[in-house]
């Protein structure tokens, strides 16, 4: 519990690392309308991939260095060396970045949602769905961050983007379900499942590499 | 590696006999197809390109989750030896499709499931060469190309199934394990063979790019120079 309140605290310090993302996605949101001249309706038809496509940029650029400062001031190595879990510690760190900028992040593009598309029921039923999806994004963008640890987040960016790919093909056909009025219950379902995994591998992998990194 | 040596000559003028007598049976010998003419013929190329692609990266998997399990250097000199030879077969599969996608589909490109999963899994192999050659330190770069291998692998069953879980312009499996093939015996025996002939010539491809592999990471010891 202390380390989880230890993390939060020292992202919320670190202003830059928080307000940054969440200010980077509402730009991105307010422009967007502005670079093309379309109708309302049209505008709709395109939000959520721009919707998804800024979530997915927004995440990437939030954990541009999340183990960085930690490994080049030696806190990783503590961690490492001290009676705490590893994996725990970085799924406690991914958590925390969850809860400050991916929780934010998720009401702001329900918020987007109900302003452009002006329906309630559709900003209500994104919402869990951003949720799930800014998690996954995090622990994936993560786990390439500290493959790529010393060697700049372009390249972590390289590798783990393509993982990501098929999730955003769930993520459309999530809306297509919510367009035309079908269950969407399946999909969530499905995200729920692929994030129950992923919160338990990846945080267990990345401090593998983290380990293999400090050796 | 001797042994390797030995059989290689073997396995590829075997493999590229089997390959070559395939493609003219295919190409010449074949009847057109009712709906597509003779544009369907491209499948003694882009069919076997694409099995080899995704079983190639299956074949990295295997080789990574023993190099991690078992420390078996070998398997992960085989990992990197494979990833060009898998982005190669993959960029094949791609070009092959797009040529065989004018005449049927109309367009070279669709954004369709199938394809879109088989350019992520291009990118991907190139991803993995600029991880492994973005380390100086081999021990360290080896442990991350190999767990990279296994946490990529889970798009192989997503490729593989994007046919049957998406509705999609790509056709699916005409030849499957559980069901009678969808394509006429004619043209599947010229298939079986392109596919063997085409896994036998990448075999030697991964065999040969294998024992550079060895020869390069293993440069210092005795037996290499012995060798060389």
């Amino acid at each position: 519990m202390n380390i989880i309140r230890f993390e939060f605290l020292k992202l919320l310090k670190k202003s830059r690392g928080w307000l940054g993302p969440i200010l980077v996605f509402t730009l991105i949101m307010i422009a967007y309308p502005l670079t093309v001249e379309l109708t309302d309706i049209e505008l709709g038809q395109s939000f959520f991939s721009i919707l998804w496509i800024a979530a997915l940029l927004v995440m990437m650029l939030a954990t541009e260095d999340i183990f960085l400062e930690d490994f080049n001031d030696g806190s990783l190595e503590q961690y490492a060396i001290s009676q705490n879990n590893l994996s725990f510690v970085i799924g406690s760190k991914i958590f925390i970045y969850w809860l400050v900028i991916g929780l934010p992040i998720s009401a702001l593009g329900s918020i987007f949602c109900f302003g452009i598309i002006n329906q309630h029921n559709f900003s209500f039923q994104i919402f869990p769905v951003l949720l799930i999806s800014t998690y996954i994004f995090l622990n994936v963008f993560s786990f390439g961050n500290a493959l790529s640890l010393t060697k700049g987040s372009i390249l972590g960016i390289l590798v783990t983007l393509p993982m990501l790919l098929p999730l955003l093909i769930i993520l459309g056909k999530v809306v297509i379900a919510i367009n035309f009025d079908l269950n969407y219950s399946g999909f969530l379902f499905l995200l729920l499942g692929i994030l129950s995994i992923i919160i338990v591998i990846i945080p267990m992998i990345t401090s593998y590499i983290i380990r293999a990194h400090l050796e | 590696m001797f042994q390797v040596n030995r059989a290689y000559p073997y396995i590829f003028y075997l493999s590229l006999a089997i390959y070559l007598f395939s493609l003219f049976w295919g190409l010449f010998l074949t009847p057109e197809d009712f709906v597509q003419g003779n544009s369907y013929r491209i499948i003694y190329l882009h069919v076997p390109a694409s099995f080899i692609s995704q079983s190639l990266y299956l074949a990295m998997a295997i080789a990574s989750a023993v190099y991690l399990i078992w420390k078996v250097k070998l398997s992960v000199y085989l990992v990197r030896s494979i990833a060009p030879i898998g982005a190669m077969t993959t960029f094949i599969a791609l070009i092959s499709g797009s040529i065989w996608g004018i005449p049927t589909w109309g367009t070279w490109w669709v954004w369709d499931a199938r394809i879109v999963s088989t350019l992520i899994l291009f990118i991907m192999y190139l991803g993995l060469i600029s991880l492994h050659d973005s380390f100086n330190n081999y021990e360290k770069a080896d442990k991350f190309l190999s767990i990279l291998v296994l946490v990529g692998s889970v798009n192989i069953p997503i490729i593989k199934m994007s046919v049957e879980w998406w509705s999609t312009l790509h056709q699916p499996a005409s030849i499957t394990l559980s069901e009678k093939p969808a394509i006429d015996l004619v043209m599947l025996y010229p298939l079986f063979g392109s596919i063997i002939g085409f896994t036998g010539l990448i075999a030697c491809l991964v065999i040969l790019s294998s024992k550079l592999q060895i020869i390069k990471r293993e440069k210092n010891k005795s037996w290499v120079k012995d060798y060389v």
